[in-house]
C-alpha cells in the first residue's frame, strides 16, 4: 500500500490552482563517487509548505542547495520562479530567503546589526525591528551571535531568511535544537509565510514536526524520492492512526534503491 | 551602493571587534618601530636606523592587513558558512570582494597615517615622499598579499589556514628586509629573500623614500607576484567547505 504512494500526484482543487514556484526534473547530484541525489522530480507550489523529510544524508540539503543556487546540479533541470537558479542567480536572490543548516553568521556580529545588514541587502525588505519582533528576539538586540542559545540562533537565522519578504523560503532544519515554545513560534511563522503566498521548502528529519506543518511531503531515502504527495493523501492512504514516521519506515524498507548510492 | 556600504560596515565592525586583529594591525608594527629604532639590537645599518626601518615596517603593515587579517577572517567566514549564506542574497561576488578591498584599503590608510606620525616623532625624515609613486607601490603590494591570503583562505580548513597565514607572515617578515637587510643574510638565503614579495615591497618603498625612484625590475617582479596570486585566488577559491 505504501509503495503505491511513490508516484501519487493527487491534489485537491485549491492546491491545483496554485502556481508552481519550483520545478525539478530528473535531478542528479554527485559528490565524486557518491550519488547524493538520484534522479528525482517534483514541484513545489506557492502558498504551500513543502516538507522535505528523510534521515541524515538522504539528499535533502543537496536538493535544497541546488534549488537555492548554492550548488550546481550534476544533471537535470531545475526551474525557480521560471528562472535558472545558477544562471539567473541575481534575479532569484532578490526573491528568496535561505536558512542554512548551520548559522552562516559572523560569531561576533550582534543580533540587531546582522538583521539590519540582511535587510539592507534586499530591495523589497522587512525592517530589522519587524524581523526581531517576529522571532521574539527584540530583547537580545545587542547580544552577539556566539552568546545566543541554540534556539535563539535558529530563530535569528530564520529571521534573516525572511528579510527579503521572500516568494520562496528555503528552511533547512529550522526547528533543530529549538525548545517547545520556539517550535510553536517557528511553526506559526512557517504557516503564516504560506498563507501570504510564499512557497516554503522546509527540510527536517523530525517527522512529528513535519506532520504538524506540511501541506506536501517529499520523502527522501538514500538520495531517492520514495514519496511525493500531499500530506493528507499520504496519511489517508496509510490508514487510521498511521503517522509520517510509520509511513517513512515502511517506504524506506521497501525502497529498491536503499543500497545503491554509487554514482554511475 | 547601499548594499556595498552595508557590507563594508559589516567587514569593518567585525574586524574592529577582534582584539587580536588590532594587535596584528596596529600594535605590532608600532612596537617594532619604536623598539628597534631606539635600541642597538639590529645589525649595522648605514645611515639612520629609522630611515631603514620605516619602509620595512610599512610593508609589514600592508602584509598584516592584506594577507593575514583578510586571509584569516575570510577563512573563518568560509568555515562558518557566512560566505555561503551571503551567496544566496543579492550581495553578489563582485560587491563582496569590493567591500573587502575597500575595508583593507581603509585600514591600511589608518595604519600608514599612524605609522608615519610615530615615525616623524622618532625622527624619520625621508628625502622625498612622492605620494603617487608610494601609492602605486602600496597598491601592487596590497594586491599581491591579498592574493596570497585569499588563495590560502579559499582552500584550507579555517584552523590550518590560521596556522599557515601566521607561519607565512613570520617567514615573509624575517626574510622581508624589514628588520635585517638581505645583505646581512647568508648568501643563498639572501638570494631567496630578495625575490619574496615582502622584500620587494620593502625595497621599492625604501628606494622611493630615499631616492624618489622605482626599481623597475623589483616593480615588475612584485607586479608578477600580484598577478599570479590574484589569478590563483580567483581560480581556486571555494566559497564553502
Amino acid at each position: 500500500m505504501f509503495c503505491e504512494l511513490r508516484n501519487v500526484r493527487v491534489m485537491n482543487i485549491s492546491s491545483q490552482s496554485r502556481q508552481v514556484a519550483i520545478s525539478v526534473r530528473d535531478l542528479i547530484v554527485d559528490y565524486k563517487q557518491l550519488r547524493a541525489v538520484n534522479n528525482i522530480s517534483f514541484d513545489a507550489k506557492a502558498g504551500e509548505v513543502t516538507v522535505v523529510i528523510g534521515p541524515n544524508g538522504a539528499g535533502k540539503t543537496s536538493t535544497m542547495e541546488v534549488c537555492s543556487g548554492v550548488r550546481a546540479a550534476t544533471s537535470g533541470k531545475v526551474s525557480v520562479l521560471g528562472l535558472d537558479p545558477k544562471k539567473d542567480r541575481s534575479k532569484i536572490n532578490q526573491q528568496i530567503g535561505v536558512m542554512l543548516q548551520d548559522g552562516g553568521v559572523y560569531p561576533s556580529a550582534r543580533v540587531f546589526e546582522i538583521a539590519q545588514h540582511y535587510c539592507n541587502l534586499y530591495d523589497n525588505r522587512a525592517t530589522a525591528n519587524e524581523l526581531l519582533d517576529a522571532v521574539d528576539l527584540t530583547r537580545q538586540k545587542k547580544t552577539s551571535w556566539r552568546k545566543l542559545s541554540g534556539g535563539e540562533k535558529q530563530r535569528l537565522s530564520l529571521a534573516l531568511a525572511l528579510a527579503a519578504k521572500p516568494r520562496i523560503a528555503f528552511l533547512d532544519e529550522p526547528t533543530s535544537g529549538v525548545d517547545i515554545f520556539g517550535r510553536d513560534l517557528i511553526r506559526r511563522i512557517v504557516r503564516q509565510l504560506a498563507s501570504d503566498g510564499c512557497a516554503v521548502i522546509m527540510a527536517t528529519h523530525e517527522l512529528d514536526e513535519a506532520q504538524r506543518v506540511a501541506d506536501h511531503v517529499l520523502m527522501f531515502h538514500n538520495g531517492s524520492l520514495v514519496a511525493n504527495a500531499p500530506l493528507t493523501e499520504l496519511l489517508n492512504s496509510a490508514g487510521e492512526h498511521k503517522t509520517l514516521e510509520d509511513i517513512f519506515r515502511s517506504l524506506a524498507n521497501n525502497s529498491p534503491v536503499s543500497n545503491s548510492r554509487e554514482s554511475q | 551602493m547601499k548594499i556595498l556600504r552595508s557590507q563594508l560596515r559589516q567587514e569593518l565592525t567585525v574586524m574592529a571587534r577582534n582584539g587580536e586583529q588590532l594587535l596584528l594591525l596596529v600594535a605590532i608594527p608600532v612596537m617594532l618601530l619604536i623598539f628597534f629604532s631606539q635600541t642597538d639590537f639590529l645589525p649595522t645599518i648605514t645611515g639612520d636606523k629609522i630611515d631603514f626601518l620605516m619602509p620595512g615596517i610599512l610593508s609589514l603593515a600592508v602584509m598584516s592587513t592584506a594577507m593575514v587579517s583578510l586571509g584569516i577572517a575570510t577563512g573563518f567566514e568560509r568555515s562558518y558558512g557566512v560566505l555561503k549564506r551571503l551567496g544566496t542574497t543579492p550581495l553578489g561576488t563582485r560587491r563582496l570582494v569590493l567591500a573587502k578591498v575597500c575595508a583593507i584599503c581603509l585600514i591600511e590608510i589608518a595604519q600608514l597615517v599612524l605609522l608615519i606620525i610615530v615615525g616623524q616623532l622618532l625622527g624619520w625624515n625621508p628625502n622625498q615622499i612622492n605620494i603617487a609613486q608610494v601609492l602605486v607601490i602600496l597598491l601592487i603590494g596590497t594586491s599581491c598579499f591579498a592574493g596570497i591570503g585569499l588563495t590560502l583562505a579559499g582552500r584550507l580548513r579555517a584552523e590550518i589556514n590560521l596556522a599557515a597565514q601566521n607561519g607565512l607572515y613570520l617567514v615573509l617578515f624575517l626574510l622581508g628586509g624589514i628588520l635585517v637587510s638581505n645583505d646581512e643574510l647568508p648568501k643563498t638565503l639572501g638570494n631567496v629573500a630578495q625575490v619574496l614579495p615582502s622584500s620587494l615591497l620593502s625595497s621599492l618603498l625604501r628606494e622611493s623614500f630615499n631616492n624618489n625612484t622605482i626599481v623597475v625590475t623589483d616593480a615588475i617582479a612584485l607586479g608578477g607576484w600580484a598577478l599570479a596570486m590574484c589569478g590563483l585566488a580567483a581560480t581556486t577559491f571555494k566559497w564553502s567547505d
